[in-house]
Order: C-alpha cells, then sequence, then structure tokens
C-alpha cells in the first residue's frame, strides 16, 4: 500500500517535474495580456555528458538544403555537427536520419550526409508519428537519442519528447539545433531543461561536452 | 618585462579571437539574455460546430491542477468553457496521468454520465485510445484546456494537428508553472513547423459551441 502510494507519487513528480516551481503570479487572466510584462528566465545549466556508445543512437533530423539550407543558424551548425557526427561514427554510434515530405537523403547537406547503411525515416516534426523509428531503436537496444537537427521548435521538440515519452533518455546540444527564429531555440532549450516529463528525462548540452 | 607584455598582448588577442569566433557558432545559451519574446500571437473569437468537436479537459487533476497556483487560477475559465459544451452537447474528453483516476478530476470541472477518459503522460495519444473515441464520435474539431501549457497541452495539441484535427486552445483555460512557459507555448503553438496551420488561439469569452 504504502509502496503503491509512492508509486503514485513518483509518477506525479515525473509528469509535474515543474519549471523549479518558481512562484507565478495567479491571476485570472490570459498570458496575451501579460505578455509584454514576462520575464526571460536565466539561461539553464549545460551539463558534461558521456554516453554508452552501445546504446546510443544519434538522430539528425531534417538537414536537407530544402529545411537547413535556407536557416543561417542551421547552416551555422553544420562545422560543429559534422565534428559530432564523426566523432559518433567513430565510437560505433547508430546513426539515424530523417527527412520530410517531398524530400530524399540525397537532400542532406553533403558534410553531414547519411553513409549507405545509416537508416532514415520520413515524417513531419514528430518523426516517431507513422514511421518505424521506434523500432529502430528497439532493435539496435538504444536507450539515449542525441537530438539534433532543424527545427529546434518542430523536429527536435517533438521528436526528443516523443523519445522521452517513449522512456528514452534523450541528449540536446543547444548548438545542434536550429530554428528560423533565435526564440524558437530558446523556448526549446527552456523546454528540455524545465518541462513536465521531458525535462526529467532529458540533458541540455553542447557538442563540446558530448563524450564517447 | 618587454616580453611579459608581450605574452600578455599575445594572450589578450587569443581572447578576442576566441570570442569572435564563438559569436559565429554562438548557441542560444550564449544569446539567451539577447533574445527577446516576439510579440503575442492573434487570440482569435471562434464558433464551432457542437456536433464535429470536442473538448479535452487535460489533467485538471488533484494533485496536479492542485500544485500550479495558476492551474487553480485557471478553474472559473475551465468551467466556462466546460458549461458552453455540455449545453451545447459537445463531447467532453477528460484526461489525467498513468495512477491517478477520473475521481481525481477538481470537484468543480467532475465528469458527467460516462465521460471518455484516457490516461498517458503529456501526449494524450500515445497509447491511448483517445484518437480511436474522437474518430467514433465525427469529431473534427478539438478545443485544449488544462495544464500544463508546456506538457499536455503543446504535445496533445500538436499531436491532434498532426493527425488532422483542427485544433483550438482556451488561453485562459490552459495554465503552467509560470507564466513564461506559457508565453512561449502560446508562440510556438502557431508558429510551429507543420502543426500552426491547424492550431488556433482563443479565450473563453472568444469561443461559442
Amino acid at each position: 500500500m504504502r509502496r503503491k502510494v509512492s508509486r503514485v507519487f513518483t509518477t506525479i513528480a515525473l509528469a509535474a517535474a515543474a519549471v523549479g516551481m518558481a512562484a507565478a503570479p495567479a491571476f485570472a487572466g490570459n498570458v496575451i495580456d501579460d505578455w509584454a510584462s514576462i520575464k526571460t528566465p536565466p539561461a539553464p545549466q549545460l551539463k558534461a555528458v558521456t554516453v554508452d556508445p552501445k546504446t546510443t543512437a544519434l538522430l539528425m533530423l531534417d538537414f536537407m538544403n530544402q529545411n537547413c539550407g535556407k536557416r543561417p543558424a542551421c547552416v551555422a551548425s553544420i562545422p560543429a555537427m559534422k565534428k559530432l557526427l564523426m566523432e559518433a561514427r567513430a565510437a560505433k554510434v547508430a546513426v539515424v536520419y530523417s527527412i520530410i515530405a517531398k524530400t530524399t537523403t540525397a537532400d542532406v547537406i553533403k558534410d553531414v550526409a547519411p553513409a549507405a547503411d545509416e537508416p532514415h525515416v520520413q515524417a513531419g516534426p514528430d518523426k516517431f508519428l507513422n514511421t518505424d523509428l521506434a523500432k529502430i531503436l528497439k532493435d539496435k537496444g538504444i536507450q539515449t537519442v542525441i537530438v539534433t537537427g532543424t527545427a529546434s521548435n518542430g523536429a527536435v521538440l517533438f521528436t526528443a519528447s516523443g523519445a522521452a515519452m517513449r522512456g528514452l533518455k534523450v541528449i540536446v546540444p543547444v548548438d545542434g539545433m536550429s530554428a528560423a527564429d533565435p526564440y524558437a531555440d530558446l523556448s526549446t532549450a527552456y523546454t528540455f531543461a524545465t518541462a513536465p516529463l521531458v525535462s526529467a528525462k532529458s540533458t541540455l548540452t553542447k557538442i563540446d561536452m558530448i563524450k564517447f | 618585462m618587454k616580453r611579459g607584455k608581450w605574452l600578455l598582448a599575445f594572450a589578450f588577442t587569443a581572447i578576442i579571437g576566441a570570442g569572435t569566433s564563438q559569436l559565429h557558432a554562438a548557441s542560444i545559451v550564449d544569446e539567451w539574455a539577447s533574445v527577446k519574446a516576439p510579440p503575442p500571437p492573434p487570440v482569435k473569437e471562434v464558433t464551432l460546430d457542437p456536433k464535429t468537436t470536442a473538448l479535452v479537459m487535460a489533467d485538471f487533476v488533484n494533485p496536479i491542477c492542485s500544485h500550479y497556483p495558476r492551474c487553480m487560477a485557471s478553474l472559473p475559465a475551465a468551467k466556462k468553457v466546460l458549461e458552453a459544451a455540455r449545453a451545447a452537447k459537445v463531447l467532453v474528453v477528460y484526461t489525467s496521468i498513468p495512477k491517478v483516476p477520473i475521481a481525481a478530476v477538481m470537484p468543480e470541472l467532475a465528469p458527467q454520465g460516462d465521460a471518455p477518459f484516457v490516461q498517458a503522460f503529456t501526449d494524450k495519444f500515445l497509447n491511448t485510445d483517445l484518437e480511436k473515441v474522437l474518430k467514433d464520435h465525427g469529431i473534427k474539431t478539438v478545443v485544449m484546456t488544462g495544464v500544463s501549457s508546456n506538457g499536455a497541452i503543446i504535445e496533445t495539441s500538436s499531436e491532434a494537428a498532426l493527425k488532422g484535427f483542427k485544433v483550438v486552445v482556451a488561453l485562459d483555460a490552459t495554465s503552467a508553472a509560470t507564466t513564461y512557459a506559457e508565453q512561449f507555448v502560446a508562440w510556438q503553438l502557431v508558429n510551429g513547423p507543420v502543426i500552426s496551420p491547424n492550431i488556433t488561439l482563443t479565450t473563453s469569452d472568444m469561443l461559442k459551441f
């Protein structure tokens, strides 16, 4: 009985792993009315992380010319992403790509293009939805995913949270994700640091701080 | 001495150089303080067809809602939407998280009859029959209310949008631990790639069935 209660509270703590429980005004309006007075909280702490190559996959989301190529922040992330990709391959970490409808893996930017034996899935922003991504990861015994790509507030946000909800650990390097708008990067980084459930499963880091 | 100064100058130049290169590959954490919130997104008057609309009451349970002061403050708005939905015979669906039963719904918003109920973490479609319940009822639009904005609301709204439903989010009937989380979720909902064309923001006063 006591054990059951404690399990219930663990569940609640996970789901409600709340945003540092910062004091927030309890007003009965809507956030649009308060928009201009809302302050940006301090930046989240980035943490160094060492992953087990056998149980980790690097997800390379939507690095096609059509997506990444037209977002300057994504183009700027390519040198660092190339480094991460090379290190992951050297450590024999599984690499999985995604693309969107009406594109092919031949559209992926050359410096970070997939090797012949690296699988890919094709989907909208949630790469688990109607794809075999969950099966690909499970068949490889993956327990941790490093999520990179574009857009931060699209493929990265919804695929990483989908991974967290499927019980995987999530590592997000802030310099490996990008969007058209820096506010999208900021709000996505803050989500991994503080949102219910997702933050309990996620580590926010940067490429130089990931070791295999 | 002279050599010491030269070394110092060299070190200084190296630091500047490092700073410059960091500018090029700056991450959002480096730029954090300079990123300003965009203008507020549009909030619209919405009139929905009761026959093809469902109201989702997400995680208005004790001890989730009761844990967030802003959720407790949102109860009157949520109640207003709930009563309007019931008066129009709109399908009302309740959600909770695993191991917290429907009996834990806040008394003000307690379910009537055999309201559909699903239990999941933040994406209420994942491993539940929510999609089937909605499709069996011919639902094309879901109205989202509940807690938390940066959990159940964004995850369930985005999945609904990706599954082809229209989504209407009643902002004053949703809440998070902080206004900041509510703010960026409001922005993300109507700016996110692929999902945004299917999502509309409204308030309890601007929503009619």
